[in-house]
């Protein structure tokens, strides 16, 4: 690929400047870990009752360490396909939208090049705030339980990989912003999408749908629907990157009338 | 051989017909206007110029190859300002002006040299710092031309170049485009300033109704003879072409 060495380094350097990814980066790394050991904390005080305690339930018993992992990754399931969404809508539409992605055209390095960067480097500061998340949310469960068991290791593997899969499915929302060249229209979308996720699962697709899997996955769903997640299901999920990559990619090299 | 051209372009939005059968094209060190009023077809011309826009009809050539698929050879000789430039709000000048660079071609181990050059070139140093987003609208103009410019292209497109600048930018961007064209560079400016555009530009073609209406030797009465040219393409009375 001609210049991508090229187009990351200045894509790295243009995203770390973003305002977006300013205030992204710490409400994605710090508010999983709180969220976690928030809920958890919630639902054994005792202090909500009724319909509240009973959506609580699932963490109010069981190892408080395990359970705030668990409760970390299906925060994170969710969290990175928000904040990576709207970091796609602010990457790929902004520049559409007010013009300066007529810059990228007659440059050496090629604007398809340029866009396979600007997703990679998305995908790059996805992972690392999904990292932080675990590994902020881990430290908080292992200093009061003196450590984390084989269990509790597990549940932050596993929310790890949720939030690596959720970071990757919003990678078409890159497409989507290159396609109607709007944050807002973007940002439409990824909430369109979380809403028909949330009707796929309640007619019992979720298991093969790709933006329910993370969130199931991690026992969003309860434990029933957490096993029956499979590595298609899995797969499926993963497949967003690759084919994500390659419709920006096809897209920014056809891109015309800017 | 031709840097720039444009043959025969065509091009309608919806109803209203921006390009109809327009034709430049600009040699080696040779600096061309295209003067005309707002919605005569020129900054529709410059996006087909630049590849940002694929026309209905006619062609486009930069250094000999299509602009909408550019390869890497003729793209880091190749340089361009329409509309939006490749400047960055959240970088700083420097960053702007080194991305810019890395981005057309400069070796990694040039970029630093390169880009303290156009800064100092366009009397930007005192903003090195400052992010593009702080800058005022003749600094961040200022910014634009450096990031376009700051690989010594041997063609150079640019929209407007001028319009927000003080006296003093206008006369840096003059001088740097006179230099580039004296360097053997074919540059296709677009301008509203007849004053301006008689200093620099080898040729001044005027775009009329989406096409070139004929051409006006810079020098005085600029203004005079441009609107005899449009009125004359109104009423359609000479062929396009003559030099007024």
């Amino acid at each position: 690929m001609t210049g991508l060495g090229t187009a990351l380094r200045a894509e790295t350097l243009a995203w770390r400047r973003s305002a977006v990814q300013r205030i992204a980066t710490p409400l994605l790394v710090l508010l999983v870990p709180v969220a976690a050991v928030g809920l958890v904390a919630l639902a054994r005080s005792g202090a909500v009752v009724g319909a509240g305690a009973a959506k609580l339930a699932p963490y109010a018993t069981g190892d408080a360490a395990t359970t705030q992992l668990v409760a970390a990754g299906q925060v994170l399931s969710v969290a990175a396909l928000l904040a990576t969404g709207f970091a796609a809508a602010a990457a790929f539409a902004q520049p559409l939208a007010d013009g300066r992605a007529g810059a990228y055209f007659g440059l050496a390095t090629p604007r398809s090049t340029v866009a396979l960067a600007r997703c990679l480097v998305l995908l790059g500061w996805a992972a690392a705030c999904a990292a932080g998340a675990v590994l902020l949310a881990v430290a908080a469960s292992a200093v009061p339980s003196a450590g984390l068991g084989a269990e509790a290791w597990a549940a932050g593997g596993r929310a790890l990989v949720a939030g690596l899969l959720a970071a990757g499915l919003a990678l078409p929302f890159g497409a989507v912003a290159t396609a109607t060249r709007s944050p807002l229209a973007t940002v439409g979308a990824l909430i369109g999408v979380v809403a028909v996720t949330q009707m796929v699962v309640l007619v019992g697709g979720g298991a093969w749908f790709p933006y329910a899997v993370p969130s199931l996955w991690t026992g969003m769903g309860g434990p029933a629907a957490a096993s029956a997640v499979g590595p298609v299901g899995l797969l499926l999920a993963a497949a967003a990157v690759p084919v994500g990559l390659a419709v920006v990619a096809w897209q920014w090299r056809r891109l015309t009338d800017v | 051989m031709t840097v720039l051209a444009l043959h025969d372009l065509r091009h309608r939005f919806g109803d209203r017909t921006a390009l109809a059968g327009l034709s430049v094209a600009v040699g080696p060190g040779e600096v061309v206007a295209l003067v005309g009023l707002n919605g005569a077809g020129k900054t529709t011309a410059l996006r087909v110029m630049t590849g940002r826009l694929r026309p209905a009809g006619g062609t486009a050539r930069v250094l000999g190859a299509d602009p909408a698929t550019l390869g890497p050879t003729a793209a880091r000789r190749f340089g361009h300002v329409v509309g939006a430039a490749l400047v960055s709000p959240d970088l700083t000048v420097t960053e702007n002006v080194r991305t810019a660079a890395l981005l057309h071609g400069v070796p990694r181990a040039d970029v630093a040299t390169a880009g303290s050059a156009v800064v100092q070139r366009l009397d930007l140093e005192p903003w090195a710092h400052a992010r593009a987003r702080t800058l005022s609208a003749g600094n961040a103009q200022r910014l634009g031309v450096a990031c376009a410019v700051v690989h010594g292209p041997s063609a150079l497109v640019l929209d407007e170049p001028t319009s927000a600048l003080d006296p003093r930018g206008v006369v840096l961007v003059r001088e740097l485009v006179r230099s580039l064209a004296d360097a053997g560079a074919g540059v296709l400016v677009s301008s509203h300033h007849l004053d301006e555009v008689a200093r620099v530009a080898d040729r001044v073609v005027v775009v009329h109704g989406g096409r070139d209406v004929g051409e006006l030797a810079p020098g005085p009465e600029m203004e005079r003879r441009f609107f005899a040219r449009v009125l004359e393409a109104d009423t359609d009375v000479p062929a396009p072409g003559g030099v007024a």
